[in-house]
């Protein structure tokens, strides 16, 4: 094994990278049994440095004192985390104290968590320490997933938006074809009028026409949303090299697609046809006064 | 042409308003989406170089307050920066967590600790200024304020750290505050509080002796600010540099998806017009053939009947366009503002940002648009076959 000079800085860590071709397979991390300090190394990092387990690293707080010597005791894939496509840090696991001694934060930590009893409020449970803490404050874990979903609620808040705009521009463009479609139809219907076919008839049979066409569109929209989610998830996928799933086209979507746009098509079509049947069918056939 | 042109559409005018509905529709989100792709970049260059400084070294590995790491031994690289010719100023901060006595409470607030003399990082908007050396001053944003129910001129206690083991202030201090500022990278109501460096350091503990979270610095000359940054990642490797334009790349990566939204809704929003105004004017043409056989007929050239096609989509799209400015406007705002609620981003920014170089970018494309969604129907019209159009239209 040969050291390289080194090639990043974590954020608390600067790591100096020993080369490896390529990081090995995910697997527990060793017990400290002898006084190298034990990590595990997330799989980017690994794969960004060329790890991999059994390889030593040396770490440090700062870059100008990279010298604690570390063996890489696994490599391991992080659980999903969408926060990480906003920042991509790299991350190395150490066992608390070995971490504590570096850092020269003996006998501290960042936070904590604690289990409570089956059945215990655990509201109740975080105001109680509240009460009596000092220099800490408990949070519920609810409470803490509620703030670190923030982001999340911000985008999805905002595409809601985008969907919103891009429904009602559907709208207008589904009412204007209709209408053009239903134009074209004028001769037809003046023929169907001039040999007796009920206004009535006339306008069902276009509006059934215009529910058919919505649901074939639909049906062709479901495909193509399809396409569009899975080719969304690839691309990002790769980009952010992360399993997180970014487009989820659900069956509620579906649902909602379909039905939206069968409401549009046959409002778009009724209003078409309503302006069709009471046209007389002279001026329908073009010979109207 | 363009009279003419308007003249036709006016003969539809239910089909008219709804295709420029329609198109109002999609230029907006071709607006919105020009200024989504482009506005967060500026908006953050320009808060960045708000008060000239172009330079930001941060801790081996980090951006400027992306992590609670520091740069050590700053005194010394301070002096160093100092002595170089071309760079004019050099401020130092450093940022961590403090707390505010209130009543018998502590609040945690967010501390800065400056160097009044060369500061970027606020605006004083009551009471004054720290001094240079004002170790028992404080400034409070007016979130803090509130919080600790203080203003100019009281005294609070803030407290540094806390030892939970033996329930007591490890360092702790009273200070008057100067002055209410608005903190320019903060975000929406948060507290904050700034000190001068030196007080700060004291407060944070000896982990924070001699360091700072940032170091920006300003150069003589912009066009300095490449080699500037380019030597002093030589000389300091053991510190990251970045000009506010690489900040601004770094940035960029970060919100690559609403780049890339932007570009793919922009383009949707494209199709979507083209397919509008195209099937519009198809129809058109289908239904004024006679029309237009009538006026070759008379000796009418092609290239005329072409012009007219052509002129009639860019009716359509502009006057589309002219309602998609004002709609575009209008959802911007609705959109920054949902944006803008993303937590931990300075308030300062803005993701929609309304500049007249986007205006003028989404009209070209539109009108590009309007003439592309032409070509079709006018090709077919002036292909119309004279005769033959005439015979089928006679009575």
């Amino acid at each position: 094994m040969c050291e390289k000079p080194p090639l990043l800085a974590l954020a608390v860590l600067g790591v100096l990278g020993v080369g490896a071709p390529r990081c090995g397979a995910i697997q527990a991390p060793s017990p400290n049994t002898d006084s190298l300090i034990h990590i595990a190394v997330e799989r980017r990092l690994a794969r960004e440095l060329g790890l991999r387990v059994g390889d030593t690293v040396r770490l440090g707080p700062t870059l100008d004192s990279v010298s604690t010597p570390a063996v890489v005791a696994a490599v391991y894939e992080p659980r999903r985390d969408p926060s990480g496509i906003i920042r991509p840090d790299f991350h190395v696991r150490l066992h608390l104290p070995d971490l504590s001694r570096l850092l020269g934060a003996q006998d501290r930590v960042d936070r904590f968590g604690i289990g409570i009893q089956p059945g215990a409020d655990p509201r109740r449970g975080a105001e109680k320490l509240n009460q009596v803490a000092f220099g800490f404050r408990a949070f519920e874990s609810d409470e803490i997933a509620s703030k670190s979903s923030q982001t999340f609620l911000v985008v999805s808040r905002f595409h809601r938006a985008i969907a919103l705009i891009t429904v009602v521009a559907s709208a207008i463009f589904l009412l204007c074809i209709m209408l053009l479609k239903v134009e074209e139809r004028r001769n037809d219907v003046a023929v169907m009028r001039f040999v007796g076919v009920r206004r009535r008839v006339v306008f069902l049979a276009i509006v059934i026409e215009a529910a058919l066409i919505a649901l074939l569109g639909s049906a062709a929209g479901v495909a193509m949303a399809l396409a569009a989610g899975a080719a969304t998830n690839a691309y990002y996928r790769r980009l952010f090299d992360t399993q997180l799933i970014f487009s989820q086209v659900t069956p509620r979507l579906l649902i909602f697609g379909v039905v939206l746009s069968l409401v549009l098509g046959l409002g778009a079509g009724a209003v078409a046809a309503w302006r069709l049947v009471r046209t007389p069918p002279l001026a329908l056939w073009g010979r109207a006064g | 042409m363009i009279p003419l042109s308007l003249r036709a559409l006016a003969r539809r005018p239910l089909r008219a308003a709804l295709a420029i509905g329609g198109v109002a529709v999609a230029s907006a989100m071709l607006l919105d989406m020009v200024m989504l792709s482009g506005g967060i970049e500026r908006s953050f260059e320009q808060m960045l170089l708000g008060r000239g400084y172009q330079i930001r070294l941060s801790p081996k590995g980090t951006l400027p307050f992306d992590t609670e790491a520091s740069v050590s031994r700053v005194s010394g690289l301070i002096e160093r920066l100092e002595r170089d010719p071309e760079i004019v100023g050099v401020a130092p901060v450093l940022g961590g967590s403090l707390y505010a006595r209130s009543a018998d409470s502590l609040l945690t607030v967010f501390g800065y600790g400056i160097d009044p003399a060369a500061q970027f990082l606020y605006q004083v908007e009551a009471g004054r200024d720290l001094g240079a050396e004002d170790t028992l001053g404080i400034l409070l944003s007016r979130a803090s304020a509130r919080a600790i129910q203080a203003g100019p001129g009281d005294t609070i206690r803030i407290v540094g750290r806390l030892d939970p083991q033996i329930g007591a202030a490890a360092v702790e201090r009273s200070v008057v505050v100067r002055g209410l500022v608005r903190w320019l990278y903060d975000y929406q109501d948060q507290r904050s509080v700034g000190v001068v460096l030196p007080l700060m350091q004291r407060l944070l503990g000896p982990l924070a002796t001699d360091r700072a979270s940032l170091i920006v610095l300003k150069v003589r000359a912009d066009s300095a600010v490449p080699a500037v940054a380019a030597r002093l990642r030589v000389e300091f490797p053991s510190v990251e540099v970045n000009s506010v334009a690489q900040l601004v790349v770094h940035f960029r990566e970060r919100l690559v998806y609403f780049r890339q939204l932007s570009y793919i809704l922009g383009a949707i929003s494209l199709v979507v017009t083209v397919l509008l105004v195209a099937t519009l004017l198809t129809i058109t043409v289908s239904e004024r053939l006679g029309e237009i056989a009538t006026l070759r007929a008379i000796g009418v050239r092609r290239s005329r009947i072409i012009r007219q096609m052509l002129g009639e989509g860019l009716a359509l799209t502009g006057s589309g366009a002219v309602l998609g400015v004002l709609l575009g406007l209008a959802t911007a705002r609705y959109l920054d503002a949902i944006l803008k609620s993303f937590p931990g981003l300075p308030a300062a920014l803005s993701f929609f940002v309304v500049q007249p170089r986007a205006i003028a970018t989404a009209a070209v494309i539109l009108v590009l648009t309007g003439i592309v969604a032409g070509i079709y129907p006018a090709w077919l019209a002036s292909k119309a076959p004279i005769a033959a159009t005439l015979r089928a239209e006679a009575p």
